[in-house]
C-alpha cells in the first residue's frame, strides 16, 4: 500500500507503528488511520501525479527528428504534483489545464498557476523541422486535440483528421469543429531558431509578481542593448540584400550573387537566436520568469475542413463546436470572442458526460489493481475491450462525482475495499479459470515501476532527499538545445542520473531518457500512457548488475548497516528487514551466512567490499522489484 | 530433449516447481542452488535448443522492419497499367470518391536472371535478384499502423500476444547461451512499442532485448568526425569493481533468494524470468562486448554496408553489420527497423527516394556478405513493412495506407529464389491471385524454421495458444 499510494517503501518503525496500531484498534481502523496519513503526505502528489503525467505525455523536449530541450516543461510537472496534494477536484484540475489562461484569479501567484497548467498543452511533440508554418500549425493543434479527447475520454477522435472514424461516432465535422478551438490557440514552447529548429516559439511570461523560481541569468542592459543593435543590422542586412537581388534580376544580373541561400539562412538562425535570448529578458536585461503554455489568439477562427486532412484542400468552414455523438443538456455554447476551450472542458467535466468520470476512475483503478476494468486504459472505442464489471465501473465513477470529484477519496475507496485487500496467494483452480485475473480472485503481483525501484533503492540506502529540487536538469544545465549533442557534454551525467532527489524530478527527454526509466518501462513520452508496459530483459539485469547508480547505493546501504547494527549477523538480518521489510527466514540466514564463509581472514576493505556486494544482492532480487 | 509441444513444456516447468519443492530446505537446498549454470539452464529448458516438428530449412531469422508501409507500387509491384492512367479517377477503394490514380514517379526494369521486376530506386538490391522471392499478395486487417505493426509482429492486434521473434525462441532454443536469442535493434516505441518484441504469456526468456538506439544525426556526425552511434548500443555490460568470481559468488546469492521466493510463491513468472534474465546477463558480459564492436570488422565491409561519416547509409549500414554479428554468433532471431520512415502520404518522389538511399546498399550488402560467409541458405531474411499503400494519390503526391495488397520479400534458408509469387488487380490495390494473409505468411515462416504453426502451441488459461490463432496456411509454392 505505501508503494501504492506514495511509491515508497514503508520504514521499518512505520510497520512497526502499524502493527501497534492493529493490536490496540483492529486492522480496519488501522488501515484507514495509515490510508488517511499517506493520503496526506506530500509524496502522495509526487505519485499519484506522475501517473497523470503519464497520461498528459509529460516531457522536456520536442522529440521527432530535431528533439530541442524545452527549458521552462519542468513547472507544470510541479504543478501537476501540487494539485495532487491539494486535492484540487479533478474537474477543475482538468479546466485548468485545457483552459486556465481564460479562468478568473485573484493575484499574480493565481495566474501564473493557471497559466503554467495550461502547459499541459504545450509540452506535447513537435516536429521544429517542419517547414511549412500553417502544416506545424495544423499538426500541433491536432497534438493538443487528440492528447485532450485520449487523456480525458478516452477517444481517439484525432482519427477523423482525414476521414469519418471508422470505427467509433466521431466525424470529420467533429473533429475540424473541435480543432478550430485549438488552432484560435497561440501554443507558447519557448525554443528559439536554430540550425537544428526551424520553427521559433515564443516562451510564455508569467507575471512577476508571482516570484517563480528563474533559473536562466540575467544579461544587463547593455547586453540588451548589443543584441539589438546586432538583431536591427541583420534585419537590415536582410532588407539590402533583397533589394539588391532584385535590382540585379530587373538588370538581368545574377540575384543569387547578392542574396545566396547561405546568407539567408545564416541571417535567420543568427537573428533567431538573438531574438531567443531578447524574449528571456527585459528591457533591462533582467532575466523573466518563463513557463510553457497557450493563450487565445487575437484572432478566433473557424477552421474549413481539409479534404483528407490536406492542409491545401481548405473546404467549407465549420463552426466550433464538441462531437455531437454525447449531446448534453444545457451544456456551454462557444463564446464569439474566446476560443471555446473553457466551454470544452466544461462540457467534458458536465455531469452528464458520459465518459470523463469513468475513464478516471478506470485509471484510479489500474494504478491499485494492477489493470483497469476496462484494459484497454485509452481506449473506450469499439476497438477497445469492454469492462469486466461494468456495474462496478459505474457505481465507482457516479461516486467519484459525487464525492467532489476527489481523486483522495475515490484511491481511498479503493484501498479499503475487500477486493484491494486479498492476498495475492495462487490458486491452482482459479488461475485455470482465470489467469489473466480477469475476475479479481487474488491481488495482482505486480513489478514495480521504474520511478518507485529507483526511489526504494535511495530510502534503503537512506539517501533519498525528499524535498522538491528546483526546476530539473533541463532548466539547470541542458537548457535549449538539441538533445543528441548532450552526450557530447562531459559535465552532464551519462545516463542522466546524478541525483539523490525522486525519480518523478528527473528529467525526461524524448528519447533520449535517463538509463533506469528506459530499462525498467517508463511510459513513452510522446504518447498518452494509461498502462505502462513490464518487460523482463537481461539489459536490467545488467543495469542491477553494473550500473554506477546501483553500485553506490549497494556501498550506501552496506555503510548504513554497518552504521546501525554492531555485529556481523545483524548487519545481514538488518540489510533484509531494510530492503523487505521483513526477516529474513531460516534459509535466507543459511544463504546470507553462506555468502561471507567462503572468504576467510578478510581485512576491513575488503570486509567492506563483500558487504557492498551481499546489499547489491538484496537490492539485486526479484522481490525487491516486485509487490506482492 | 523436449519437442516444443505446449504438453510436454508443461509438465517440465511443474516438474521444475516440484524439484525446486524437494530440494528446498537445508543443505539439500543450498547444493542446489549452487548448481553449475550449464545445468541449471539445460534444465530449465528456457534457451536450450528444441527439436523442430521436420527438417528446418532456414535456423535464424533475420527481419529488416520497414516501419510505416512502404509502397509496394513504387518498389516491387509493377503496374503499367496505373502508369497510364495516372491522373484518372480512381476506380477502386477509398479512392473512389474523387481521388486520383497516381502513376509510379519510378521507372521500373527486369532484374538478374528471374527477370524480377524492380523499381530503379534498388539499384544495388536489383543486383540481387536472384536471391530474392518476392510476394506481392500480402494482406492484413486494417489500414491503422498501430493495429497492422502488432498484427505483423504478433498475429493480433487487440490482444497482448507473443511476438513472431518470440514464439521463434521458444519454439527452438537458442544455439549460444551466452547470447539473448532475440535482439531487436532500433525498434519504434509507438506502433504498440515493446509488445512487438514481447513474450505474452511465454516465458519471458523469450522476449527480445533491445540495442542501439543512441545516434547523433548525421548532419552532426560528419561536421564532427563522430560515429553517428557513439558508445556502446549495449550500456552497463562491464562491472569495473567485481572480478567475475566474485561477481558470480554474487548472483549465486541472488539466484538463490530468487528460487526460494519462487518456491514459496508456486506461480510467479515475473521470478521465473528474473532467474533466467540474471544468468544470461552474466554470460552476455563474456560474449557481447565483442560482438558489438564493429571495430575488429575490417575496410572492405564498413565499404561494402556503405559505412561511414556522413553517408546516408551509414547507421543502417552499421545495424545490418551487426544483424550479421548477431547472426553468426546464433542468435535465432534478429530484428532492424529501418531508421527511415515510408509513411509517405506526401512528397512520395523524395521521400521515398531518400528512405531508399539510406537502405538499399545495406541490405544488398547483407545478403552478399551472407552469401559469401555461407550463412545464407540456412538464414531467413526478410523484408516488410506493416502494409503497402495506395495506387491512387493523397495530397497529390503522396499515397494513403493500403492493407488490401502490398508486397514483401524474403531471401535465403528456404525460399524459392527468383520467384515472384502472387498479384495484385491491374492498378496495384487489392490482392486477387494467391492472396497471403499476415496469419499465412507466419506459417510459412514458421514451417522454414522446421516447426509446425499448428503444433507450435502453448498452454494458457486452458486454452492451445497459436501464433496463427486458428488461422494460416503455409504458402507450400514458394518453398525451395
Amino acid at each position: 500500500m505505501h508503494f501504492d499510494l506514495v511509491g515508497l517503501p514503508p520504514s521499518p518503525d512505520a510497520i512497526s507503528e502499524f502493527q501497534k496500531r492493529i493490536e490496540s484498534d483492529g486492522i480496519d481502523s488501522a488501515l484507514a488511520a495509515e490510508t488517511d496519513a499517506l493520503l496526506a503526505s506530500p509524496q502522495f502528489g509526487e505519485r499519484w501525479g506522475r501517473h497523470w503525467l503519464d497520461v498528459a505525455r509529460f516531457a522536456e523536449s520536442s522529440g521527432k527528428e530535431a528533439n530541442i530541450s524545452f527549458p521552462y516543461a519542468w513547472r507544470y510537472r510541479d504543478y501537476v504534483i501540487d494539485a495532487v496534494n491539494a486535492a484540487l477536484p479533478f474537474d477543475r484540475f482538468l479546466i485548468e489545464q485545457i483552459a486556465g489562461d481564460l479562468l478568473p484569479y485573484d493575484n499574480d501567484a493565481d495566474r501564473a498557476r493557471l497559466l503554467i497548467a495550461t502547459g499541459f498543452l504545450a509540452i506535447g511533440p513537435k516536429n521544429l523541422d517542419e517547414m511549412n508554418p500553417l502544416q506545424f500549425a495544423a499538426d500541433v493543434a491536432d497534438e493538443q486535440l487528440d492528447t485532450v479527447t485520449r487523456a480525458v475520454m478516452a477517444s481517439s477522435v484525432a482519427c477523423a483528421r482525414c476521414h469519418d472514424h471508422k470505427f467509433d461516432p466521431f466525424s470529420m465535422q467533429d473533429y475540424y469543429a473541435l480543432s478550430s478551438l485549438f488552432a484560435s490557440t497561440k501554443t507558447y514552447f519557448g525554443t528559439a531558431v536554430s540550425p537544428s529548429n526551424q520553427i521559433g516559439g515564443d516562451p510564455l511570461v508569467l507575471p512577476v509578481g508571482a516570484n517563480a523560481p528563474i533559473l536562466h541569468p540575467s544579461i544587463g542592459k547593455q547586453r540588451v542593448e548589443q543584441l539589438k543593435t546586432q538583431l536591427a543590422s541583420l534585419k537590415k542586412e536582410q532588407q539590402d540584400r533583397i533589394a539588391a537581388a532584385m535590382k540585379a534580376r530587373q538588370s538581368g544580373g545574377d540575384a543569387e550573387k547578392k542574396f545566396s541561400i547561405r546568407d539567408a539562412l545564416r541571417i535567420f538562425w543568427t537573428s533567431g537566436g538573438i531574438e531567443g535570448q531578447l524574449k528571456k529578458v527585459d528591457e533591462s536585461g533582467q532575466a523573466l520568469p518563463l513557463a510553457m503554455g497557450v493563450m487565445d489568439r487575437q484572432r478566433i477562427v473557424n477552421s474549413p475542413l481539409l479534404e483528407r486532412g490536406e492542409i491545401n484542400k481548405p473546404g467549407q468552414r465549420i463552426p466550433r463546436g464538441f462531437p455531437r455523438v454525447f449531446e448534453i443538456a444545457n451544456s456551454p455554447r462557444v463564446p464569439f470572442r474566446q476560443s471555446g476551450r473553457l466551454e470544452f472542458a466544461r462540457w467534458l467535466t458536465h455531469p452528464d458526460h458520459p465518459l470523463t468520470a469513468r475513464v478516471m476512475t478506470n485509471r484510479a483503478w489500474r494504478h491499485l489493481l494492477g489493470a483497469g476494468l476496462v484494459r484497454t486504459m485509452d481506449n473506450f472505442g469499439f476497438n477497445g475491450e469492454r469492462p469486466s464489471h461494468p456495474e462496478l465501473l459505474d457505481t465507482l465513477a457516479v461516486r467519484f462525482m459525487s464525492d467532489g470529484w476527489s481523486i483522495k477519496k475515490l484511491v481511498r475507496e479503493i484501498v479499503l475495499s475487500r477486493t484491494y485487500r486479498q492476498s495475492s496467494a495462487y490458486h491452482e483452480d482459479a488461475f485455470r479459470t482465470d489467469p489473466e485475473n480477469r475476475l479479481l480472485w487474488r491481488a495482482a503481483k505486480r513489478r514495480l515501476d521504474a520511478e518507485a525501484i529507483r526511489d526504494a533503492m535511495l530510502v534503503v540506502a537512506g539517501e533519498l532527499d525528499t524535498s522538491r529540487p528546483v526546476g530539473s536538469l533541463v532548466g539547470t544545465k541542458i537548457g535549449d538545445r538539441p538533445i543528441s549533442l548532450i552526450g557530447l557534454d562531459p559535465n552532464i551525467p551519462a545516463d542522466l542520473d546524478g541525483s539523490k532527489h525522486r525519480s518523478v524530478y528527473l528529467p525526461v527527454l524524448r528519447d533520449r531518457l535517463p538509463d533506469v526509466l528506459d530499462l525498467f518501462d517508463f511510459a513513452e513520452p510522446s504518447l498518452v500512457t494509461g498502462d505502462r508496459e513490464t518487460t523482463n530483459v537481461p539489459v536490467q539485469a545488467l543495469y542491477l548488475m553494473n550500473s554506477s547508480f546501483v553500485q553506490s547505493r549497494a556501498t550506501a546501504l552496506a555503510n548504513r548497516v554497518q552504521r546501525e547494527a554492531d555485529d556481523h549477523e545483524q548487519r545481514l538480518r538488518h540489510a533484509f528487514v531494510l530492503c523487505f521489510s521483513r526477516a529474513p527466514d531460516a534459509v535466507e540466514i543459511k544463504l546470507a551466512a553462506a555468502f561471507f564463509e567462503a572468504e576467510k581472514g578478510l581485512t576491513d576493505k575488503q570486509y567492506q567490499q563483500l558487504l557492498a556486494n551481499y546489499c547489491q544482492a538484496l537490492l539485486a532480487t526479484a522481490e525487491f522489484r516486485n509487490l506482492d | 530433449m523436449t519437442t516444443p509441444h505446449s504438453d510436454s513444456r508443461s509438465t517440465s516447468l511443474l516438474s521444475r516447481r516440484h524439484v525446486l519443492k524437494s530440494c528446498a530446505s537445508g543443505f539439500g537446498y543450498l547444493a542446489f542452488a549452487g548448481l553449475a549454470h550449464e545445468a541449471a539452464a539445460a534444465r530449465d529448458g528456457g534457451l536450450a535448443p528444441q527439436a523442430t516438428h521436420f527438417p528446418a530449412r532456414a535456423k535464424r531469422v533475420i527481419f529488416l522492419c520497414m516501419n510505416g508501409g512502404p509502397s509496394h507500387v513504387d518498389l516491387l509491384d509493377y503496374k503499367p497499367s496505373l502508369n497510364q492512367h495516372s491522373g484518372d479517377s480512381s476506380p477502386i477503394g477509398r479512392g473512389r470518391g474523387g481521388a486520383k490514380l497516381l502513376g509510379s514517379p519510378f521507372r521500373f526494369a527486369q532484374r538478374g536472371e528471374s527477370g524480377l521486376w524492380m523499381s530503379e530506386v534498388f539499384p544495388e538490391l536489383g543486383k540481387q535478384a536472384d536471391e530474392l522471392c518476392v510476394i506481392n499478395s500480402m494482406q492484413t486487417d486494417l489500414p491503422n499502423h498501430s493495429q497492422a505493426f502488432l498484427q505483423m509482429h504478433c498475429g493480433s492486434f487487440q490482444f497482448v500476444r507473443p511476438s513472431v521473434g518470440a514464439w521463434t525462441l521458444y519454439g527452438l532454443g537458442t544455439e549460444n547461451t551466452n547470447l539473448p536469442g532475440f535482439v531487436t535493434i532500433n525498434p519504434p516505441s509507438d506502433n504498440g512499442g515493446a509488445r512487438n518484441y514481447g513474450s505474452g504469456f511465454l516465458p519471458a526468456i523469450s522476449q527480445g532485448t533491445r540495442v542501439g538506439t543512441n545516434q547523433i544525426p548525421a548532419f552532426y556526425a560528419a561536421l564532427l568526425r563522430k560515429d553517428q552511434e557513439p558508445g556502446p548500443p549495449l550500456k552497463n555490460i562491464e562491472n569495473k569493481n567485481l572480478s567475475r568470481e566474485q561477481q558470480r559468488a554474487q548472483l549465486d546469492l541472488v539466484r538463490s533468494l530468487n528460487r526460494h521466493k519462487l518456491e514459496r510463491d508456486v506461480h510467479h513468472p515475473e521470478i521465473e524470468g528474473a532467474i533466467e534474465s540474471f544468468e544470461l546477463a552474466f554470460r552476455m558480459q563474456d560474449e557481447v562486448p565483442d560482438v558489438l564492436d564493429l571495430r575488429s570488422e575490417p575496410e572492405s565491409i564498413f565499404k561494402l554496408y556503405g559505412v561511414g561519416s556522413g553517408l546516408p547509409t551509414d547507421r543502417f549500414g552499421r545495424q545490418c553489420i551487426l544483424a550479421r554479428r548477431l547472426a553468426e554468433s546464433g542468435v535465432r532471431f534478429i530484428e532492424i527497423t529501418a531508421p527511415v520512415g515510408w509513411d509517405h502520404h506526401f512528397l512520395l518522389k523524395d521521400e521515398l527516394t531518400k528512405s531508399t538511399l539510406a537502405t538499399d546498399r545495406p541490405i544488398a550488402a547483407l545478403l552478399t556478405d551472407l552469401k559469401q560467409r555461407g550463412l545464407l541458405h540456412d538464414t531467413l531474411v526478410v523484408w516488410a513493412g506493416e502494409f503497402g499503400r495506395t495506387p491512387y494519390a493523397q495530397s497529390g503526391n503522396g499515397r494513403d495506407h493500403n492493407n488490401k495488397g502490398y508486397s514483401i520479400w524474403m531471401a535465403g534458408g528456404g525460399v524459392k529464389a527468383g520467384l515472384t509469387y502472387g498479384a495484385t488487380d491491374e492498378f496495384g490495390y487489392e490482392a486477387v491471385e494467391k492472396p497471403v494473409h499476415i496469419h499465412d505468411w507466419h506459417a510459412t515462416i514458421l514451417h522454414l524454421l522446421g516447426l509446425d504453426h499448428e503444433r507450435l502451441t502453448f498452454n494458457y488459461g486452458g486454452r492451445d495458444f497459436r501464433l496463427t490463432d486458428v488461422y494460416g496456411n503455409v504458402a507450400t509454392e514458394i518453398l525451395a
